[in-house]
Formats: structure tokens, C-alpha cells, sequence
């Protein structure tokens, strides 16, 4: 969805290519879907608060109406035999596309010593603690930050 | 009250939410199965959130408020996932100038953090218990295809819905 968004907004000579990129990169600093947030922050670049409100509830709004539409359909037809087998199967691909994005993740990564470690301990710990995801995730982002910062650079 | 949790629910997670949508997966389905989905239902809800355009996890918010409280629960979960995230970059701006940023280190932190997260989502979705083996094989053969070759996992998620139809239909 993303290099949709980079490509309309340059169509309309509303942002360059490597303006979007930088717009890019900031977004990925901060919590949210991607394609949400980088719509905020060009949103925000081109008309302020206003541009922000606009671009967010725009994203927003096709994918909300996709949901209620299918859910309701599947609320009418979810019974049927066929359909459950259907919806059991479509599940079936998710851990199997996660684990494909964490191959691709993992391929592209410029792994290092602590990267590495980080990784793996930060993943033992968030499964073996569901329920204290959060302060385990920033716990470890900031202690990463500041390793980062020492060790590699 | 069920749409109190569910705007609740749905704000923590989004605090979380970065690097994309997919690292928060696992998040959401400690948060809601059982509470509000059972586990083959969460499965499903998630392929149909992948398949429906938009990010995942808003998507995956959208859907659970849906079906819980109608209407009104969807709209207030979708909003839920994304209040933290608007509040971030509002306040960024402000908090910019007071303090200096390694943007290089942070980034680094947080693709570290979301690929923990991404390996906890696979943890938690991972099939556990009644094994089926043809849904097994679908899960492999969709980790080949979206791993090897660039074919959109929409298709993916259709086909094996498909052939999973199909084949428990001839089987009986």
C-alpha cells in the first residue's frame, strides 16, 4: 500500500520521490500501520492538522467499509459447511505467510553480533510473557537504543 | 462493559503496533482468543483481514468489533488501534526539539523489537493441538510461495481456501 501512496502523491506533484522516502523513514519510527501513518504524516507536510485529519480518515475509511461488508456476509453465510471449510483453509496460510515475511525479514537484516542476540531473547521473552508485552517491547528498545548506540555505529 | 475492554483492548495494542501491522498479530490474538474469538475463528478472521484491503491489524480490529458489538464496536475498535499512534505523532513534533535523536540507532532498536514481535506472532499462531494434515500442508505450501516466489498471498489465502473446500467436500 505504501509505494501506492508514494506514487499517487507524486502524480500529484504533491510530494517528490525523495521527500517521500524521508517521510517514509520517520514513519516507521512511530507505532501504527504503515500505510496509516506515512498517509498522516504527508497529510500533516501538505496541509497541517487539517491535511493530517484528512489523509488519516481517507485511509481509514475504504478498508472499514471492505471489513463490514465481508462480515456481514460471512455473518449470513458463515454456517454453511463449505464456507467453514472454506474461511479453515484461508487460515491455515497465516502462520505460514508470517513465517515468510520473518525469512524475508531475516534475509534483508544487517545482522550483527547484539542484532542477533537482541532478537532472540526479545522474542523468548515476549512468548513466555503474553501478558506484559508492552513493557517487555519498550523495556527493550530502550535498552537496544543505547546499545546500539555504544557498539555499533 | 464489552465496548469499554474492546476500546481498551485495542489502545494498548496499538501502542505496540510497530513496524507495520503483521508483528501485532500475536498481540491480538493473546488479547482476544478466548475471550472473544475462538482460536480457528481468529485464524480465519486474520486470512479474511489479509485478504481484505487495508493494514492487517486495523483490519483484524475492524472485524473483531464487528462481530462483537456491531457496528459501533467496529468503529470504535479501528479508532482504538490508531488513538496511540495519532498521539505519538502529534506530540513528536514538540518532542523533537527538546531532546536529540539518533534516528539510526532507534530505527535499528525497532526493526530488532518488531522482528522479536514477528517470531511471538508465529509462536502464538502456530498450530497447536488436533493436527490436520491437510491444513498443514496448506500452511507449508502458502510459507513456499510467499517465501520463493512473488506471487501475491492473496492468491494464497483464496486458493487454499478453495482447495481446502474442495477436498473436504470430495472426502465427505
Amino acid at each position: 500500500m505504501v509505494p501506492v501512496i508514494g506514487s499517487a502523491l507524486e502524480k500529484k506533484g504533491w510530494v517528490g520521490e525523495t521527500d517521500f522516502l524521508d517521510l517514509f523513514a520517520t514513519a516507521q519510527s512511530f507505532p501504527g500501520p504503515l500505510a496509516f501513518t506515512t498517509a498522516l504524516i504527508a497529510g500533516r507536510k501538505l496541509c497541517g492538522a487539517k491535511g493530517a485529519a484528512a489523509a488519516g480518515l481517507g485511509v481509514l475509511l475504504p478498508p472499514f467499509g471492505a471489513i463490514v461488508l465481508v462480515g456481514a456476509l460471512i455473518g449470513r453465510l458463515g454456517q454453511l459447511a463449505p464456507v467453514q471449510d472454506f474461511l479453515a483453509g484461508a487460515g491455515a496460510t497465516v502462520p505460514g505467510l508470517v513465517a515468510a515475511m520473518i525469512w524475508k525479514m531475516a534475509r534483508s537484516r544487517k545482522w550483527t553480533a547484539l542484532r542477533a542476540v537482541a532478537t532472540i531473547a526479545v522474542a523468548v521473552a515476549l512468548s513466555l510473557l503474553p501478558g506484559l508485552t508492552i513493557p517487555v517491547f519498550f523495556g527493550a528498545i530502550a535498552l537496544l537504543y543505547f546499545a546500539e548506540r555504544k557498539w555499533s555505529s | 462493559m464489552e465496548l469499554l475492554a474492546i476500546v481498551w483492548t485495542f489502545f494498548k495494542i496499538g501502542v505496540v503496533s510497530f513496524g507495520g501491522g503483521w508483528s501485532i498479530v500475536g498481540l491480538i490474538k493473546t488479547e482476544v482468543v478466548p475471550r472473544w474469538i475462538n482460536e480457528s475463528g481468529f485464524s480465519s478472521l486474520i486470512a479474511i483481514a489479509q485478504a481484505t484491503p487495508g493494514p492487517v491489524a486495523l483490519n483484524a480490529a475492524t472485524m473483531i468489533g464487528w462481530q462483537r458489538q456491531g457496528i459501533l464496536g467496529a468503529v470504535l475498535a479501528t479508532f482504538s488501534v490508531v488513538t496511540f499512534p495519532v498521539i505519538a505523532i502529534a506530540g513528536a513534533g514538540l518532542l523533537a526539539k527538546r531532546l536529540k535523536v539518533d534516528q539510526r540507532a532507534l530505527q535499528e532498536s525497532l526493526r530488532t523489537g518488531t522482528l522479536a514481535m514477528m517470531a511471538m506472532t508465529l509462536w502464538v499462531l502456530l498450530p497447536k493441538g488436533n493436527l490436520d494434515p491437510i491444513l498443514i500442508g496448506l500452511g507449508v505450501a502458502s510459507f513456499a510461495l510467499a517465501a520463493f516466489t512473488k506471487i501475491n498471498p492473496l492468491w494464497s489465502i483464496l486458493g487454499a481456501g478453495l482447495v481446502n473446500a474442495a477436498l473436504r467436500a470430495i472426502i465427505g
